[in-house]
């Protein structure tokens, strides 16, 4: 078996060169650096979720102490703040903290979850302006500079390491002169490019997965083992996209040097210039609607609901009449009048928020082509996705936020609008948010196209270095 | 002599294909990113002034109203942008846009472009800064790496130095050169820059060509490290590969790694709490006070003011308690939120220092904290808007609560006349001065000024030292 010989000869030689035995050291430190940090920032995410899940059992019990206080002749701790008063019961005083718990990969990719929210304060005054927040809190240079995850090390550093592997494979042969002596056996120069190329990337994909599998493991086991293959598949199909650029480079029968030049060249373009330069395209010729405009439209339109509060309630009562029981719209309770004002104005503030938002979401789709132009970007999205930190989860959190909140809004108004007092019963029956986690098969439907693209190039250059590696049969 | 080495190697590098090649992309890169930057600021500018007016629009136009009913009306404040802001956009996507001043509560900048935009863009926009600050130092590299080296593998270093010419002579007449090269390329930049400068954005003036000047300055230093660094690995360098395969590395620590280590290292010395344990604390603290911060009581001051003024009861002031007791609440309030968002933001500037002390490693970073700096779109900028802001808040509210005292009795059913709201000043910005911002930056100053020297020190002593063959 020839190529078994090659194969061999490639790891007697690797193991013998001590420059690449310590470039090989370097990156294995880097990756554990990167995955010691995210896993610091799981840590400080865990900690934060679980004491806002405390908050909330803290205040449930607090009010439930207080109603059965209340309730044994006990007075309320504040009149403004009587329990017994579905507007404070489900307002401020007894909001629910609805907390996205970090996806199962975030200690492998920080990716949008140090920018995103992943808690908020749900009552029933929450509306679309509230639900406008900064997320965690954290210094805007350090977002603006981005973590050192392993996403990171893997799309930025791991194809440097690659070419440096790889840029000489057959242009080495033959400038050493050993060439001729290679091909002159039964194997061929793509034979032979193919089983060097195959040692490296075993090396590099090896230590990319197995740091990777090791952050899954200690991060928290492998609950999610489809997005743990995900991210394994995007690793590996951005690794040999840069594998089969060096052997296609490398069968153009160049310098060392040459294929040097390109290569870095390569990244530079790739990796730096064509995800900035794609940025400045889509914000030139998609720029984000602006949220200032919308700013002053909400305020209009709750100017608006304010200014015609005593018509509001007889609205209200008509769209709703299930609500009206016990109700008549001319004496109407004060607290009630409030809540058709308070309900006029979110509903400005919806078809305000509703129109922004499909702005925003024509020109993220607008935006998102242009990922196709360049492998990092692709697998960024891959990478990010999968580890369950990209737009995607958080997106998802956030409609869920707006289910819970119309859910829990629809817990107190009725008692709002007859007026009923709250009793330390409906304690155990309030609403609480829980998060359901997308479907692995419909992560994967959505990582499939940037993983298909990849692969795709992938497959393009491969077939392309192929073809031209087979003109080569002797000593060039 | 020396001007003939310049005139050799500034031939030279324009008769290289691969220089012309590198320096039109680069050239490229930096026109359209300063053009792109440009139409974006003025686009945002655009944008803000309008919403600023509206919302003075809204304030002006309440109508008959409770002033304490228009306090928590409030009003909201758009951030300007600088007018050197197209050239670096910092962290402005990552910091909040617009605040609401409203009664009772200090609040968040909200509406972080960077929240609306995609995963993808997180990946780095190409800002005249982004080029200025990689780009240009990899051309730099690439014209440069092969100064010494090449020369030695050719063999035309041993000839060179038989004319008789200086090691020192040749040094800088090669620096030269590459400056040459390079200034081709930078000085129509920068009189683009400048003409975007005088043509510029309406936002507050800030210095504008004083910040240009000490930032076209910053750059050239930050070149001229590049430079003297290359030139160093060149002389010292077996082979022109291994000059470019070092200095590759150099970049790349520069540029991708250092930065990110210092946003860990500057976490990790300096944690930031979470939302909710920094919303819990100043929750706790309103409640039940802080030690040294007296907590107002209505009837406390409805007392204190009935024996002040020496009548029998509140009914008989000739003011409204409600009032004095609000701007009470506002000033206790105040003193929370000073001992909470101080101590917030001196941590962000615990970790901005952290930034700049690494520079010791990596010259970018104090390049880049002075390049946000000027531009002014650095934290301590965005500091300097949001206090302003919230000077003007309770500014605000204190004329507010103040109507409410003078002009009405306690119980009374008052309302403020519809121009009341018209005789409040506007909110005006004052950006600050160019001498400022360096006061805040002189470890970068320091540093950068120290890696000329040491870069400089390094190739003159790498090019005495430097084998002929």
């Amino acid at each position: 078996m020839p190529l078994g010989i090659v194969l061999r000869n490639e790891r007697r030689l690797l193991a013998a060169d001590r420059a690449l035995a310590a470039v090989l050291g370097v990156f294995a430190l880097l990756f554990a650096y990167a995955l010691l940090n995210g896993m610091a920032w799981v840590g400080f995410q865990e900690e934060t979720v679980a004491s806002a899940r405390e908050g909330n059992v803290e205040r449930v019990e607090a009010l439930e102490a207080e109603l059965v206080d209340i309730e044994n002749g006990g007075s309320p701790s504040s009149p403004f703040r009587d329990p017994r008063s579905a507007s404070v019961l489900g307002g401020a005083r007894g909001a629910h903290t609805a907390v996205l718990e970090p996806g199962p990969l975030t200690a492998l990719a920080v990716g949008q979850s140090d920018l995103l929210p992943y808690y908020y304060d749900i009552s029933i005054y929450t509306n679309e302006s509230s639900l406008l927040q900064n997320g965690e809190i954290e210094n805007p240079l350090n977002l603006l500079i981005g973590r050192f995850d392993l996403a990171f090390v893997v799309v930025y550093l791991m194809p440097l390491l690659i070419l440096a592997l790889g840029f000489n494979v057959l242009s080495g042969e033959r400038e050493r002169g050993t060439l001729a002596l290679t091909l002159s056996q039964p194997v061929s120069a793509r034979g032979v490019v193919a089983a060097k190329m195959a040692f490296r990337a075993l090396v590099v994909v090896g230590l990319a997965l197995g740091v990777s599998l090791l952050g899954v493991l200690v991060s928290g086991g492998f609950g999610a083992p489809g997005r743990v293959a995900l991210w394994c598949a995007a690793v590996t199909a951005y690794a040999l996209f840069w594998f089969t650029l060096a052997a296609w480079v490398n069968s153009l029968s160049r310098s060392s040097a040459w294929n040097a030049t390109v290569l870095v060249g390569a990244w530079l373009l790739l990796v730096v210039v064509l995800p900035a330069g794609v940025n400045i395209t889509a914000g030139l010729l998609h720029p984000l609607p602006s949220r200032v405009e919308m700013i002053t439209v909400q305020r209009e339109a709750s100017n608006e609901a304010v200014n015609q509060r005593s018509e509001l309630l007889a609205r209200y009562l008509e769209d709703h009449p299930e609500m009206a029981g016990g109700v008549v719209a001319e004496e109407a309770n004060r607290a009630a009048l409030a809540w058709a004002a308070t309900e006029a104005v979110n509903e400005r503030l919806e078809e305000v928020t509703a129109d922004y938002g499909e702005r925003l979401a024509d020109q993220q789709t607008l935006v998102r082509r242009y990922r196709f132009l360049s492998p990092a970007l692709l697998a960024q999205e891959a990478l990010l996705d999968a580890a369950g930190t990209g737009d995607a989860r958080f997106a998802r959190f956030q409609s869920q936020v707006r289910e819970f909140s119309d859910e829990w809004r629809a817990f107190f108004v009725p008692a709002i609008l007859a007026g009923e007092p709250m009793s330390a019963g409906v304690i155990p029956r309030l609403p609480a948010f829980d998060f359901r986690d997308e479907p692995t098969r419909a992560v994967a439907a959505r990582a499939a196209f940037p993983l298909a693209a990849l692969t795709g190039i992938l497959l393009i250059v491969g077939f392309a270095a192929a073809r031209r590696l087979r003109r080569i049969t002797g000593p060039a | 002599m020396i001007r003939h080495i310049v005139r050799k190697e500034f031939t030279d590098l324009l008769r290289d294909g691969r220089f012309r090649w590198t320096a039109a992309i680069v050239g490229a890169l930096l026109l359209v990113s300063l053009g792109s930057g440009w139409v974006e600021t003025r686009r945002a500018d655009a944008a803000h002034s309008a919403a600023r007016e509206t919302a003075r629009e809204h304030w002006e136009s309440q109508g008959e109203k409770n002033p304490h009913s228009a306090a928590h009306y409030g009003i909201y404040a758009f951030k300007p942008r600088l007018p050197l802001s197209f050239l670096d956009q910092g962290v402005d996507p990552y910091t909040g846009t617009s605040v609401w001043l409203e009664a009772h509560r200090q609040n968040d900048f909200l509406m972080r472009p960077a929240q609306d935009a995609t995963s993808g863009q997180r990946l780095g926009a190409l800002t005249a800064a982004q080029v200025l600050q990689h780009l240009v130092p990899l051309l730099v590299i690439l014209l440069a790496f092969g100064a010494f080296a090449s020369e030695r593998e050719q063999g035309t270093l041993r000839q060179l130095l038989a004319t008789g010419i200086s090691r020192r002579d040749l040094a800088v007449g090669k620096a030269l050169g590459v400056a040459g090269a390079l200034a081709l390329l930078l000085i129509p930049a920068a009189i683009l820059g400048a003409i975007a400068i005088t043509i510029g954005s309406p936002g507050p003036a800030a210095t504008p060509f004083a910040r240009g000047a000490v930032l076209t300055v910053t750059y050239l230093a930050y070149f001229g490290v590049f430079l003297a660094i290359a030139l160093a690995v060149s002389a010292w360098a077996r082979s022109a590969r291994t000059a470019l395969v070092a200095l590759l590395g150099v970049w790349v620590l520069n540029g991708l790694v250092a930065p990110r280590v210092a946003v860990d290292l500057s976490k990790w010395l300096h944690p930031t709490p979470s939302a909710v344990e920094f919303a819990r604390t100043m929750e706790r603290e309103m409640e039940g006070g802080v030690e040294g911060i007296e907590r107002p009581d209505r009837e406390a001051t409805a007392s204190r003011l009935v024996a002040e003024h020496g009548v029998e009861t509140v009914d008989d002031l000739p003011l409204n308690v409600v009032g004095v007791y609000l701007q009470e609440s506002e000033e206790y309030a105040n003193q929370i939120f000073d001992r909470n968002y101080s101590a917030l933001w001196n941590r962000f500037e615990s970790q901005g220092l952290v930034h700049e002390a690494l520079s010791f490693a990596a010259p970018l970073l104090a390049v880049r904290t002075l390049s946000m700096g000027l531009a002014g779109t650095d934290v301590e900028q965005h500091r300097h808007f949001a206090t302003a802001a919230e000077e003007y808040r309770r500014d605000l509210m204190r004329r507010m609560n103040g109507d409410l005292a003078e002009n009405s009795r306690t119980g009374e059913t008052y309302l403020a006349d519809a121009d009341t709201w018209a005789e409040t000043p506007p909110f005006l910005y004052d950006a600050p001065t160019v001498g400022w911002v360096l006061r805040n930056r002189t470890l970068s100053l320091a540093m950068l000024g120290l890696w000329l020297v040491a870069a400089f020190l390094a190739a003159a002593a790498s090019v005495r030292r430097a084998e002929v063959a």
